[in-house]
Protein backbone atom coordinates (compact mmCIF):
# COMPACT_ATOMS: atom_id res chain seq x y z
CA UNK A 1 0.00 0.00 0.00
CA UNK A 2 2.65 2.76 0.56
CA UNK A 3 4.74 1.03 -2.01
CA UNK A 4 2.02 2.21 -4.25
CA UNK A 5 0.92 5.76 -3.04
CA UNK A 6 4.82 5.99 -3.48
CA UNK A 7 4.93 5.29 -6.93
CA UNK A 8 2.04 7.72 -7.13
CA UNK A 9 3.75 10.39 -5.74
CA UNK A 10 6.88 10.20 -7.92
CA UNK A 11 4.30 9.85 -10.91
CA UNK A 12 2.84 12.76 -9.53
CA UNK A 13 6.00 15.07 -8.95
CA UNK A 14 7.29 13.59 -12.46
CA UNK A 15 4.33 14.80 -14.56
CA UNK A 16 4.66 18.34 -12.00
CA UNK A 17 8.15 18.44 -13.31
CA UNK A 18 7.34 18.23 -16.78
CA UNK A 19 4.27 20.84 -16.81
CA UNK A 20 6.55 22.98 -15.13
CA UNK A 21 9.62 22.94 -18.03
CA UNK A 22 6.71 23.10 -20.41
CA UNK A 23 5.70 26.39 -19.71
CA UNK A 24 8.78 27.56 -18.96
CA UNK A 25 10.23 29.57 -22.38
CA UNK A 26 13.62 28.42 -23.65
CA UNK A 27 16.00 30.39 -21.69
CA UNK A 28 14.78 29.08 -17.91
CA UNK A 29 14.99 25.71 -19.71
CA UNK A 30 18.11 26.26 -20.40
CA UNK A 31 19.17 27.69 -16.77
CA UNK A 32 17.41 25.24 -15.16
CA UNK A 33 19.50 22.14 -16.71
CA UNK A 34 22.48 24.23 -16.20
CA UNK A 35 21.36 24.14 -12.45
CA UNK A 36 21.47 20.48 -12.59
CA UNK A 37 18.15 19.46 -13.73
CA UNK A 38 18.71 16.77 -16.45
CA UNK A 39 14.78 17.22 -17.79
CA UNK A 40 15.20 20.10 -18.75
CA UNK A 41 17.39 19.08 -21.86
CA UNK A 42 14.36 16.30 -22.73
CA UNK A 43 12.48 19.38 -22.66
CA UNK A 44 14.65 21.51 -25.15
CA UNK A 45 15.16 17.99 -27.43
CA UNK A 46 11.13 17.61 -27.37
CA UNK A 47 10.76 21.43 -28.49
CA UNK A 48 13.19 21.29 -31.57
CA UNK A 49 13.68 17.96 -32.96
CA UNK A 50 10.67 18.10 -34.82
CA UNK A 51 12.05 21.29 -36.21
CA UNK A 52 15.94 21.17 -36.69
CA UNK A 53 15.02 17.69 -38.59
CA UNK A 54 12.48 19.35 -40.62
CA UNK A 55 15.19 22.31 -41.59
CA UNK A 56 18.13 20.13 -42.27
CA UNK A 57 16.07 17.83 -44.16
CA UNK A 58 14.73 20.65 -46.32
CA UNK A 59 18.09 21.74 -46.80
CA UNK A 60 20.20 18.32 -47.33
CA UNK A 61 17.38 16.56 -48.97
CA UNK A 62 18.58 13.23 -47.16
CA UNK A 63 15.73 11.87 -44.21
CA UNK A 64 18.21 9.30 -42.37
CA UNK A 65 21.34 11.79 -42.90
CA UNK A 66 19.08 14.73 -41.29
CA UNK A 67 18.10 12.46 -38.37
CA UNK A 68 21.54 11.87 -37.31
CA UNK A 69 22.50 15.68 -38.06
CA UNK A 70 20.04 16.74 -35.58
CA UNK A 71 21.67 14.34 -33.04
CA UNK A 72 24.81 15.75 -33.23
CA UNK A 73 23.74 19.19 -32.45
CA UNK A 74 21.98 17.79 -29.48
CA UNK A 75 24.85 16.43 -28.74
CA UNK A 76 26.83 19.80 -29.39
CA UNK A 77 24.42 21.76 -27.47
CA UNK A 78 24.83 19.17 -24.43
CA UNK A 79 28.26 19.52 -24.62
CA UNK A 80 28.55 22.93 -25.10
CA UNK A 81 25.39 24.52 -23.28
CA UNK A 82 27.52 25.99 -20.52
CA UNK A 83 29.12 28.11 -22.68
CA UNK A 84 26.15 29.05 -24.32
CA UNK A 85 25.55 32.82 -24.03
CA UNK A 86 22.48 33.05 -22.39
CA UNK A 87 21.48 36.83 -23.41
CA UNK A 88 20.61 35.55 -27.04
CA UNK A 89 18.29 33.20 -28.10
CA UNK A 90 18.84 29.08 -27.22
CA UNK A 91 16.62 28.72 -30.65
CA UNK A 92 19.12 30.83 -32.56
CA UNK A 93 22.31 28.91 -31.86
CA UNK A 94 20.76 25.91 -31.91
CA UNK A 95 19.82 26.45 -35.41
CA UNK A 96 23.10 28.13 -36.74
CA UNK A 97 24.71 24.47 -35.11
CA UNK A 98 22.55 22.69 -37.49
CA UNK A 99 23.24 25.09 -40.11
CA UNK A 100 26.81 24.81 -39.70
CA UNK A 101 26.49 21.03 -39.87
CA UNK A 102 24.25 20.84 -43.06
CA UNK A 103 26.86 23.53 -44.70
CA UNK A 104 29.22 20.67 -43.98
CA UNK A 105 27.05 17.68 -45.15
CA UNK A 106 26.53 19.53 -48.58
CA UNK A 107 30.48 20.14 -49.23
CA UNK A 108 31.34 16.54 -48.00
CA UNK A 109 28.29 15.42 -50.73
CA UNK A 110 30.24 17.29 -53.33
CA UNK A 111 33.61 16.21 -52.73
CA UNK A 112 32.20 12.57 -53.13
CA UNK A 113 30.06 11.76 -55.33
CA UNK A 114 29.37 7.96 -54.05
CA UNK A 115 27.12 9.53 -50.93
CA UNK A 116 25.62 12.29 -53.80
CA UNK A 117 24.70 8.87 -55.63
CA UNK A 118 23.69 6.97 -52.65
CA UNK A 119 21.16 9.85 -51.61
CA UNK A 120 19.97 9.86 -55.17
CA UNK A 121 18.94 6.58 -54.96
CA UNK A 122 17.45 6.79 -51.56
CA UNK A 123 14.74 9.33 -52.55
CA UNK A 124 14.18 7.41 -55.59
CA UNK A 125 13.66 4.53 -53.27
CA UNK A 126 11.32 6.59 -51.10
CA UNK A 127 8.99 6.96 -53.95
CA UNK A 128 7.32 4.00 -53.15
CA UNK A 129 6.68 4.58 -49.30
CA UNK A 130 2.78 4.61 -48.74
CA UNK A 131 0.94 7.74 -49.27
CA UNK A 132 1.07 9.65 -46.01
CA UNK A 133 0.41 13.61 -44.45
CA UNK A 134 -2.66 13.47 -47.04
CA UNK A 135 -6.28 13.83 -45.73
CA UNK A 136 -7.80 9.79 -45.33
CA UNK A 137 -11.02 11.54 -46.41
CA UNK A 138 -9.54 12.60 -49.75
CA UNK A 139 -10.47 11.51 -53.13
CA UNK A 140 -7.12 9.20 -54.57
CA UNK A 141 -7.40 11.64 -57.59
CA UNK A 142 -6.93 14.59 -54.97
CA UNK A 143 -4.29 12.52 -52.93
CA UNK A 144 -2.56 12.03 -56.16
CA UNK A 145 -1.75 15.68 -56.85
CA UNK A 146 -1.39 16.46 -53.57
CA UNK A 147 1.56 14.15 -53.12
CA UNK A 148 2.08 15.11 -56.72
CA UNK A 149 2.38 19.05 -56.20
CA UNK A 150 4.15 18.06 -52.76
CA UNK A 151 7.44 16.74 -54.13
CA UNK A 152 7.26 18.89 -57.30
CA UNK A 153 7.63 21.84 -54.81
CA UNK A 154 10.52 19.57 -52.38
CA UNK A 155 12.05 19.16 -56.00
CA UNK A 156 11.71 23.14 -56.34
CA UNK A 157 13.63 24.01 -53.23
CA UNK A 158 15.97 21.71 -53.48
CA UNK A 159 16.69 23.42 -57.03
CA UNK A 160 17.84 26.40 -55.40
CA UNK A 161 21.45 27.19 -54.80
CA UNK A 162 22.53 26.55 -51.44
CA UNK A 163 23.18 30.13 -49.77
CA UNK A 164 19.40 31.26 -51.62
CA UNK A 165 17.99 27.80 -50.19
CA UNK A 166 18.97 27.99 -46.72
CA UNK A 167 17.86 31.29 -45.91
CA UNK A 168 14.70 30.31 -47.98
CA UNK A 169 13.65 27.47 -45.81
CA UNK A 170 14.57 29.69 -42.66
CA UNK A 171 12.00 32.35 -43.40
CA UNK A 172 9.20 30.48 -45.36
CA UNK A 173 9.26 27.13 -43.40
CA UNK A 174 10.92 27.80 -39.63
CA UNK A 175 9.48 31.82 -40.09
CA UNK A 176 12.75 32.66 -38.75
CA UNK A 177 12.90 36.89 -38.51
CA UNK A 178 15.36 38.49 -40.89
CA UNK A 179 17.80 39.58 -37.71
CA UNK A 180 17.32 35.82 -37.14
CA UNK A 181 18.54 34.57 -40.49
CA UNK A 182 21.42 36.59 -40.28
CA UNK A 183 22.70 35.65 -37.20
CA UNK A 184 22.72 32.06 -38.16
CA UNK A 185 24.24 32.18 -42.02
CA UNK A 186 26.59 34.76 -40.10
CA UNK A 187 25.39 37.83 -43.06
CA UNK A 188 24.44 40.85 -42.83
CA UNK A 189 20.33 42.13 -42.83
CA UNK A 190 20.86 43.34 -46.45
CA UNK A 191 22.69 40.08 -47.80
CA UNK A 192 19.42 38.19 -46.15
CA UNK A 193 17.23 40.50 -47.36
CA UNK A 194 18.08 39.87 -50.95
CA UNK A 195 19.52 36.11 -50.99
CA UNK A 196 15.67 35.92 -49.87
CA UNK A 197 14.01 38.11 -52.53
CA UNK A 198 16.17 36.18 -55.24
CA UNK A 199 14.80 33.12 -53.39
CA UNK A 200 11.23 34.15 -53.77
CA UNK A 201 11.35 34.90 -57.46
CA UNK A 202 13.28 32.24 -58.74
CA UNK A 203 11.38 29.72 -56.78
CA UNK A 204 7.75 31.47 -57.93
CA UNK A 205 9.42 31.19 -61.28
CA UNK A 206 10.09 27.18 -61.38
CA UNK A 207 6.84 26.24 -59.46
CA UNK A 208 4.79 29.26 -62.03
CA UNK A 209 4.05 26.12 -65.05
CA UNK A 210 3.25 23.53 -61.79
CA UNK A 211 0.51 25.63 -60.52
CA UNK A 212 -1.20 27.21 -63.03
CA UNK B 1 5.95 54.72 -58.00
CA UNK B 2 8.00 52.30 -60.56
CA UNK B 3 8.28 49.09 -61.18
CA UNK B 4 11.69 48.63 -60.25
CA UNK B 5 10.71 50.73 -56.98
CA UNK B 6 8.08 47.94 -55.97
CA UNK B 7 9.95 44.94 -57.13
CA UNK B 8 12.81 46.33 -54.57
CA UNK B 9 10.28 46.73 -51.72
CA UNK B 10 8.32 43.60 -52.59
CA UNK B 11 9.90 41.24 -49.75
CA UNK B 12 8.66 43.78 -47.30
CA UNK B 13 5.19 43.67 -49.09
CA UNK B 14 4.82 40.13 -48.74
CA UNK B 15 6.50 39.90 -45.02
CA UNK B 16 4.51 43.14 -44.22
CA UNK B 17 7.50 45.06 -42.42
CA UNK B 18 7.16 48.29 -44.65
CA UNK B 19 5.90 51.28 -42.85
CA UNK B 20 2.14 52.57 -43.68
CA UNK B 21 2.75 55.11 -46.03
CA UNK B 22 5.48 52.59 -48.23
CA UNK B 23 2.56 49.97 -47.99
CA UNK B 24 -0.48 52.60 -49.46
CA UNK B 25 2.06 52.94 -52.08
CA UNK B 26 3.02 49.68 -53.36
CA UNK B 27 -1.16 49.21 -52.87
CA UNK B 28 -1.82 51.68 -55.23
CA UNK B 29 1.20 50.50 -57.19
CA UNK B 30 -0.65 47.08 -57.77
CA UNK B 31 -3.62 48.62 -58.43
CA UNK B 32 -2.02 50.58 -61.96
CA UNK B 33 0.46 47.87 -62.98
CA UNK B 34 -0.80 44.62 -64.34
CA UNK B 35 2.36 43.18 -64.95
CA UNK B 36 3.67 43.73 -61.00
CA UNK B 37 0.07 42.60 -60.06
CA UNK B 38 1.09 39.13 -61.52
CA UNK B 39 4.28 39.02 -60.38
CA UNK B 40 2.73 39.61 -56.68
CA UNK B 41 -0.04 36.67 -57.42
CA UNK B 42 3.06 34.46 -58.59
CA UNK B 43 4.94 34.96 -55.32
CA UNK B 44 2.31 34.82 -53.02
CA UNK B 45 0.73 31.66 -54.60
CA UNK B 46 4.30 29.97 -54.83
CA UNK B 47 4.90 30.64 -50.91
CA UNK B 48 1.35 29.48 -50.16
CA UNK B 49 2.56 26.25 -51.43
CA UNK B 50 5.97 25.92 -49.86
CA UNK B 51 4.49 26.87 -46.27
CA UNK B 52 1.98 24.27 -46.58
CA UNK B 53 5.04 21.75 -46.59
CA UNK B 54 3.87 18.75 -44.68
CA UNK B 55 6.06 18.57 -41.20
CA UNK B 56 8.58 15.50 -41.15
CA UNK B 57 8.44 13.90 -38.24
CA UNK B 58 11.70 12.42 -36.39
CA UNK B 59 11.72 8.49 -36.30
CA UNK B 60 10.19 5.91 -33.46
CA UNK B 61 13.92 5.37 -32.03
CA UNK B 62 14.96 8.65 -32.15
CA UNK B 63 15.12 9.64 -28.46
CA UNK B 64 16.52 5.97 -27.76
CA UNK B 65 19.33 6.56 -29.84
CA UNK B 66 20.10 10.14 -28.82
CA UNK B 67 20.04 8.67 -25.10
CA UNK B 68 22.61 6.13 -25.96
CA UNK B 69 24.71 8.84 -27.56
CA UNK B 70 24.36 11.45 -24.27
CA UNK B 71 25.02 8.26 -21.78
CA UNK B 72 28.28 8.02 -23.70
CA UNK B 73 28.80 11.52 -23.40
CA UNK B 74 28.81 11.67 -19.81
CA UNK B 75 30.40 8.58 -19.45
CA UNK B 76 33.12 10.50 -21.03
CA UNK B 77 32.55 13.49 -18.73
CA UNK B 78 32.45 11.39 -15.89
CA UNK B 79 36.10 10.01 -16.07
CA UNK B 80 38.08 10.46 -12.76
CA UNK B 81 39.70 13.45 -12.77
CA UNK B 82 43.01 11.67 -11.68
CA UNK B 83 42.71 9.92 -15.22
CA UNK B 84 42.70 13.03 -16.86
CA UNK B 85 45.28 14.94 -14.74
CA UNK B 86 47.39 11.56 -15.23
CA UNK B 87 46.93 11.99 -19.61
CA UNK B 88 47.41 15.61 -19.62
CA UNK B 89 51.07 15.17 -17.35
CA UNK B 90 51.92 12.53 -19.47
CA UNK B 91 51.58 14.21 -22.68
CA UNK B 92 53.33 17.34 -21.66
CA UNK B 93 56.20 15.33 -20.56
CA UNK B 94 56.08 13.64 -24.38
CA UNK B 95 55.94 17.64 -25.89
CA UNK B 96 58.97 18.42 -23.29
CA UNK B 97 60.71 15.62 -24.36
CA UNK B 98 60.06 16.32 -28.02
CA UNK B 99 60.83 19.70 -28.03
CA UNK B 100 64.20 18.51 -26.34
CA UNK B 101 65.23 16.33 -28.50
CA UNK B 102 64.56 18.97 -31.46
CA UNK B 103 66.61 21.59 -29.68
CA UNK B 104 69.88 18.89 -29.04
CA UNK B 105 69.47 17.72 -32.43
CA UNK B 106 69.71 21.76 -34.04
CA UNK B 107 72.76 21.99 -31.29
CA UNK B 108 74.67 19.13 -33.10
CA UNK B 109 73.76 20.48 -36.58
CA UNK B 110 75.66 23.75 -35.55
CA UNK B 111 78.57 22.31 -34.16
CA UNK B 112 79.46 20.29 -37.40
CA UNK B 113 82.44 20.79 -39.11
CA UNK B 114 80.65 21.30 -42.41
CA UNK B 115 79.17 24.46 -41.64
CA UNK B 116 82.28 25.85 -40.41
CA UNK B 117 83.83 26.17 -43.57
CA UNK B 118 83.80 28.77 -45.49
CA UNK B 119 80.64 28.49 -48.64
CA UNK B 120 82.14 27.86 -51.87
CA UNK B 121 80.67 29.66 -54.55
CA UNK B 122 80.78 27.76 -57.77
CA UNK B 123 80.87 29.34 -61.41
CA UNK B 124 81.66 27.84 -64.99
CA UNK B 125 83.45 29.41 -67.09
CA UNK B 126 81.37 31.14 -69.79
CA UNK B 127 82.12 29.05 -73.02
CA UNK B 128 82.03 30.92 -76.60
CA UNK B 129 79.13 30.40 -78.19
CA UNK B 130 79.26 28.81 -81.88
CA UNK B 131 77.89 30.26 -84.52
CA UNK B 132 75.82 28.64 -86.69
CA UNK B 133 76.67 28.63 -90.21
CA UNK B 134 74.45 27.38 -92.71
CA UNK B 135 73.22 23.93 -92.21
CA UNK B 136 74.90 21.36 -94.45
CA UNK B 137 72.58 20.02 -96.73
CA UNK B 138 73.78 15.99 -96.85
CA UNK B 139 72.74 16.36 -93.12
CA UNK B 140 69.24 17.43 -93.49
CA UNK B 141 69.01 15.10 -96.39
CA UNK B 142 69.68 12.02 -94.09
CA UNK B 143 67.02 12.54 -91.17
CA UNK B 144 64.20 10.87 -92.63
CA UNK B 145 61.07 12.91 -93.22
CA UNK B 146 57.75 12.51 -91.17
CA UNK B 147 58.00 12.72 -87.20
CA UNK B 148 58.55 15.95 -86.40
CA UNK B 149 59.89 15.31 -82.18
CA UNK B 150 62.36 12.45 -83.90
CA UNK B 151 64.62 15.02 -86.40
CA UNK B 152 64.70 17.73 -83.59
CA UNK B 153 66.36 15.13 -81.33
CA UNK B 154 68.53 13.82 -83.97
CA UNK B 155 69.27 17.39 -84.62
CA UNK B 156 70.55 18.14 -80.86
CA UNK B 157 72.13 14.89 -80.21
CA UNK B 158 74.21 15.51 -83.61
CA UNK B 159 74.84 19.19 -82.91
CA UNK B 160 78.57 18.72 -82.07
CA UNK B 161 79.36 16.98 -85.14
CA UNK B 162 76.77 18.94 -87.43
CA UNK B 163 79.21 22.07 -85.96
CA UNK B 164 82.46 20.26 -87.14
CA UNK B 165 81.14 19.30 -90.12
CA UNK B 166 80.23 22.91 -90.70
CA UNK B 167 83.30 24.73 -90.05
CA UNK B 168 85.46 21.63 -91.86
CA UNK B 169 82.97 22.23 -94.65
CA UNK B 170 83.80 26.35 -94.44
CA UNK B 171 87.40 26.03 -93.96
CA UNK B 172 87.65 23.86 -96.73
CA UNK B 173 85.71 26.31 -99.29
CA UNK B 174 87.78 28.84 -98.18
CA UNK B 175 90.81 26.56 -99.03
CA UNK B 176 89.41 26.09 -102.53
Amino acid sequence: MAQTSRKQLAMVSAVSTKDRLHAMDDSAVVGAFLGGEERAFTELVERYQTRLLNFIYRTIGDREKAEDLVQEVFIRVYRHLHRFDRSKKFSTWAYTIASNLAKNELRNRSRNPLVLFQTVQKSYQDDDRPVEFEDPTSRPDDMYHQRHLQKIVEETVSKLPEHHRNVFILRELEGKSYEEIAEITDCNLGTVKSRLNRARNSFAEIIAPFVD
Amino acid sequence: MHCREFKQKHIGFVDDTLAGVELVEMRRHLDECSSCARLDAKIRRALLLVRNLPAVEVSADFSERLNARLSKCRELDARPRSIRKGMAAAMTLAAAAMIGYIALTLQKVEQSSDLLMAPVIASAPESEMTPISSPPPALVAAVPAGLAIWPAALFAEEAPVRFAHARFASAASTAR
